[in-house]
């Protein structure tokens, strides 16, 4: 009970400081907000005065900070999100729109990642010091040096421009996940691969393990029943903590290869000082990062109770 | 036996990453001094071509030598990326120490603020600075500096925590030696080496945020030689001259490779 | 155990490369601009260019205005009062009939919104039998042009809010939305009761792509099938393409530099002839925009008369720039930048990364100047900073690509911008016979003699200096046939677009 307590003062915190910062942001808009989301609404062909009155009047930008800013918390911590200044939807409605593509993607480069990594990682770790070990710390290493946009990069330049094998953009089509979600895959699958090798090496090396073989269990059983056990809660708590990682390589490659999804329209709307968009978006991942741990924490405490602390 | 089974910081990694960044600040330091020139000038004539005199890595889309952008690049975002650690690594020591010193709700404030920034994603905060700074080096600075504190408050406060409590300070402390006697001898070798690895995955972390968002063209802005920049701005020609691409690509992987072989191991 | 799941995802891997690239009833669309939402004054651009939403008055390449919702028109001989006859028997896209009050209250929707319609003298717009009655204050012999513009589109009542904001689209066009995922989808149909000719490809599809290396990819892929606004790079590459054929048009797009006249280092015209004659026009058009050759002059040759043959070009002469600017008391310091009383010649110039050659020009503008003796800061931001330094004044030199022809006359943006001054166009100038010209032009009387005048007294007093003349660029994929561009920017032309047999 005391891990959900702590969650849930953490997911308060998280709301309070996204409001502060988001309403420092429109309070602080370099230049006039009203020029800036005309810019976004009508474009640069058509934003001029005329088009900035418009939504300098509609929107009522002005006025002292203080009452403002606890409106705006109040009406935060009703979950009223208020509409984009630029599209004019409520910013709850256009985030539900774009959620489900990023989760997929989230989805995906996870699954994949979980694909490419453990079982590497587990082949290294029941030969710790072999020649497989070692070269999977190099290239594990290296592949931890690729950010995710480089990466996103590398493999358009290779996969799609040179090969021709995928499109490096476009969303609806199973085939248009295969690329950004092996950009993001990569670089998670080369960190699981050395939790897994370390969490399978230990393992291994209890007495239990090889007490397990001896009692007659072949190589495969063993692994099933105890291996993997216990493999898989540090991954799984990684997992928890590489939320983060992959939110922030969403928001990249959502960009690069124009996925429809929230980190894509978190970036437009930043540029287009969107900022009750912004709000929304920061708080759906904030928030989403301290709801997947706590749910990382019951499962961790179901699969090995006596981690709980 | 126990360091084969569980990875450690390689000393033969560390250096070999070592010597890869002494490579790439050699080159960012004197490399313009070797073969002077101008990174932003520029010479449509001699738009993508190939390596001179003057311009030994070639031209870019403008005719400027890409030698010289490289090299200012390299200076520009490990410039940002160390002000920014240094920030963080001076509050988050003041900060962790002041935690575990004081306790109560100083500590408590505290970790609660440690804990909620940890749960946003670091992009998204330096994107929100960027929008309120004026300055795009500057709101890199800052923004960069509230994401990495975090990192080193929580390794201070753990280690000063667990040190606090030993045998060998209670007796400093009994004995009348002060706090900074306390700190130099008993809490800074404890902390030390993990601040070195902390700084050098923040650097890291860093310059993987700048180049981002500069390719992703929210960051800085043309015609500052950034490595992410010239990447997106060199990225139509590539057809024409794959070279001039894969020269910055190719100096951010060995930065960062550097880095992550100095920093050694898992992320703390 | 682990061989299972290597082959499971060697079998996704492999299931998704089998997938077939593109259906054969679908031209997919790829363009830079974003959808909002269903909001006419915002996205209603797309609506037309994508055949979904049509205008009363259409315009073929050439700027003749044609019929469309609006089957012809008249004006009274005071010029106040104009009658547009509607086409008969066309029906929107929800079913309804296309009257003339529901036509009144499309047009009222728009003029009440920012756009052309806001700025015309209108009294009153009234339904009649079979017809619409603009009635105006003063006449506007441009006024059918801009109702050619894609704000004055006309949509069902059904797809206004109370608050007159959109919230469908439904309009009258070959093809109707079946989905709208702002920002970046939309798909449409064939509508069956289209009062015109049936489009040939029944379905359409359009993607925002905003990155023109991401849209150049998707051409070379085969994920789009119709991509609108190339980058210069890839123009050349994608040329050499067998499954592509690239179009490119002259397009009324002018890449200029806006200057601040009132600046005491700009006010003399002599300061803006050397800004002028410093700019290296052909090497700038070859290196960063792969054209030809640069602007001479501001209007394009394809804008008709408002092209003036009989110009001096502008020409590029730094040594020239320099003795202008040495006669105005400009003296270079010790590094090479000029000075008077004091003051040395430096200026911000700002501009805006959307159209990505936009940062580029800035970039080489900033040397050529410093050869003459200028320094330039570039400042690289967002594009309301145009307009908004405009009206505080504090603009110095703004690098834009302006569109001369918003509505399928230039006259339109002649007097928006230079008659007397205006938010993307003149500032700080003012000029008595522009503005008398021009409104004898809006008033429908005047000849090409008038345009020929205005053209020239913009070459030479310089309030803007043109860089280069925009050529719009279009990849289509080959076996699509029948691919048109609207040099007025207004339509793509899918109905018209045909797979080859």
């Amino acid at each position: 009970m005391n891990i959900l307590l702590s969650r849930l003062v953490q997911a308060a915190t998280v709301a309070v400081l996204v409001g502060a910062a988001t309403f420092a942001m429109m309070r602080n808009l370099p230049g006039d907000a009203a020029w800036r989301i005309a810019a976004g609404r009508y474009g640069y062909d058509n934003v001029n005065a005329a088009a900035a009155e418009a939504v300098r009047s509609e929107l009522g930008l002005g006025g002292h900070w203080f009452p403002a800013f606890l409106q705006w918390m109040g009406n935060l911590f009703r979950l009223d999100f208020g509409v984009s200044l630029v599209s004019g939807q409520p910013v709850i409605h256009e985030i539900a729109h774009q959620l489900g593509a990023s989760l997929w993607l989230a989805l995906a480069a996870v699954g994949l990642s979980l694909l490419i990594g453990p079982p590497l990682g587990i082949i290294a770790g029941l030969r710790p010091g072999g020649l497989f070990d070692r070269a999977l710390l190099v290239v594990s290493t290296a592949l931890k040096a690729v950010p995710q946009f480089l990466m996103a990069l590398i493999l358009i330049l290779l996969l799609s421009v040179q090969l021709g094998w995928l499109p490096a953009a476009g969303y609806g089509q199973p085939r248009h996940f295969i690329l950004p979600a092996l950009a993001l895959a990569l670089g998670l699958a080369a960190v699981n691969a050395r939790i897994t090798r370390d969490a399978m090496a230990s393992v291994a090396a209890q007495p239990f393990y090889a007490f397990a073989q001896w009692k007659g269990l072949s190589r495969t059983q063993v692994l099933w029943r105890h291996g993997l056990r216990n493999v898989s809660v540090p991954l799984l708590t990684y997992l928890g903590l590489q939320f983060v990682l992959l939110v922030e390589g969403v928001v990249v490659i959502e960009s690069i290869v124009g996925w429809p999804g929230i980190g894509h329209a978190l970036v437009h709307a930043v540029f287009a000082r969107d900022v009750p968009m912004v709000q929304g978006t920061a708080l759906l991942l904030g928030l989403g990062f301290v709801l997947v741990n706590a749910l990382i924490d019951l499962l961790a405490a179901r699969i090995d109770p006596r981690g709980v602390q | 036996m126990r360091t084969a089974i569980l990875s450690r910081p390689q000393p033969m990694g560390r250096i070999i990453g070592a010597a890869i960044l002494a490579v790439i600040a050699g080159f960012a330091l004197l490399g313009p001094v070797l073969v002077p020139g101008d990174p932003f000038a520029q010479s449509l004539m001699k738009s993508l071509a190939g390596p001179d005199a003057a311009a030994p890595f070639g031209h870019d889309h403008l005719g400027r030598s890409l030698f010289h952008r490289l090299a200012y690049a390299l200076r520009l975002s490990p410039l940002i990326a160390l002000a920014a650690v240094a920030t963080a690594a001076s509050a988050g020591l003041v900060l962790g120490m002041l935690a575990a010193l004081r306790g109560g709700w100083t500590e408590r404030v505290l970790v609660i603020l440690a804990d909620a920034l940890l749960a946003l994603p670091g992009l998204l905060m330096v994107l929100i600075v960027l929008a309120i700074m004026p300055g795009t080096a500057t709101g890199f600075w800052a923004g960069l500096s509230l994401v990495l504190w975090v990192e080193f408050f929580r390794l201070t406060r753990a280690t000063a925590r667990a040190t606090l409590a030993s045998p060998a300070v209670q007796a400093a402390k009994l004995l009348g030696f002060g706090w900074s006697y306390i700190f130099r001898t008993h809490l800074w070798p404890e902390i030390a080496p993990l601040m070195l690895t902390a700084a050098a995955f923040g650097t890291a972390t860093a310059i993987m945020a700048i180049a981002a968002l500069g390719f992703v063209s929210v960051g800085m802005r043309a015609p500052t030689p950034e490595l992410g920049l010239m990447m997106v701005e060199l990225l139509p020609y590539w057809r024409e001259a794959p070279m001039a691409l894969l020269t910055p690509v190719i100096a951010t992987f060995a930065l960062l490779l550097g880095l992550t072989l100095l920093a050694g191991g898992h992320k703390p | 155990m682990l061989i299972p799941v290597r082959s499971l995802a060697g079998a996704l891997v492999g299931l998704c490369l089998a997938l077939p690239a593109f259906a054969e009833s679908a031209i997919n669309v790829a363009a830079p601009f974003e959808i909002q939402s269903a909001e006419p004054s915002t996205t209603g651009h797309i609506f037309t260019r994508m055949g979904i939403a049509e205008t009363l008055v259409d315009a073929d390449p050439q700027g003749r205005l044609l019929p469309g919702l609006a089957t012809e028109w008249a004006v009274s001989d005071d010029g106040l009062t104009w009658h547009f006859i509607l086409r008969e028997a066309v029906s929107f896209h929800d079913g309804s009939a296309m009257t003339p009050e529901a036509v009144v209250n499309a047009l009222e929707i728009a003029r009440a919104k920012p756009g052309p319609l806001a700025g015309l003298p209108i009294v009153a717009i009234t339904p009649e039998a079979g017809a619409v009655v603009i009635t105006l204050t003063e006449p506007r012999a441009a006024l059918p042009a801009y109702l050619a513009e894609s704000r004055s589109q006309i949509l069902a009542p059904a797809a206004y809010g109370a608050d007159g904001q959109g919230l469908a689209v439904i309009g009258t066009g070959p093809y109707r939305v079946t989905a709208l995922t702002p920002p970046l989808s939309m798909r449409a149909t064939e509508f069956a009761d289209y009062w015109g000719d049936a489009p040939h490809v029944p379905d359409v599809t359009y993607t925002a792509v905003s990155r023109a290396e991401t849209r150049a990819l998707m051409a070379e892929s085969g994920d789009a099938d119709f991509v609108f606004n190339l980058d210069p790079a890839t123009v050349t590459r994608l040329s050499r393409s067998d499954a592509l054929q690239v179009h490119s048009v002259a397009i009324p797009r002018v890449l200029l530099l806006k200057v601040n006249a009132a600046h005491p280092f700009l006010e003399d015209a002599d300061a803006r002839r050397a800004l002028s004659l410093a700019i290296d026009r052909a090497g700038l058009a070859q290196a960063v925009l792969r054209y030809p050759e640069g602007a001479d002059q501001l209007f394009p040759p394809a804008i008709g008369a408002w092209h003036n043959r009989a110009l001096e070009p502008l020409a590029h002469d730094p040594e020239a720039a320099r003795v202008m600017l040495e006669n105005l008391g400009w003296a270079a310091g010790s590094d090479g930048i000029l000075t008077r009383d004091g003051q040395r010649f430096a200026l911000s110039l700002t501009t805006y990364p959307d159209r990505p050659e936009l940062p580029l020009v800035a970039a080489v503008l900033e040397q050529q100047f410093r050869a003459v003796g200028i320094e330039l800061a570039i400042n690289s931001t967002n594009s309301s900073e145009i307009p908004a330094g405009h009206q505080a004044g504090t603009l110095e030199l703004g690098l834009i690509a302006r569109n001369l022809a918003l509505i399928p006359d230039p006259i339109g943006t002649v007097l928006s911008d230079y008659a007397p001054g205006g938010d993307w166009g003149a500032m700080g100038w003012q000029n008595a016979e522009i503005v008398a010209l021009a409104q004898s032009l809006a008033r429908g009387e005047g000849d090409d003699k008038d345009r020929a005048r205005i053209s020239a007294i913009l070459q030479d007093e310089l309030p803007v200096i043109p860089i280069a003349w925009y050529q719009q660029t279009l990849a289509v994929r080959a076996g699509l046939e029948g691919a048109v561009i609207d040099p007025w920017e207004r339509n793509f032309g899918l109905a018209g677009l045909r797979f080859a047999e």
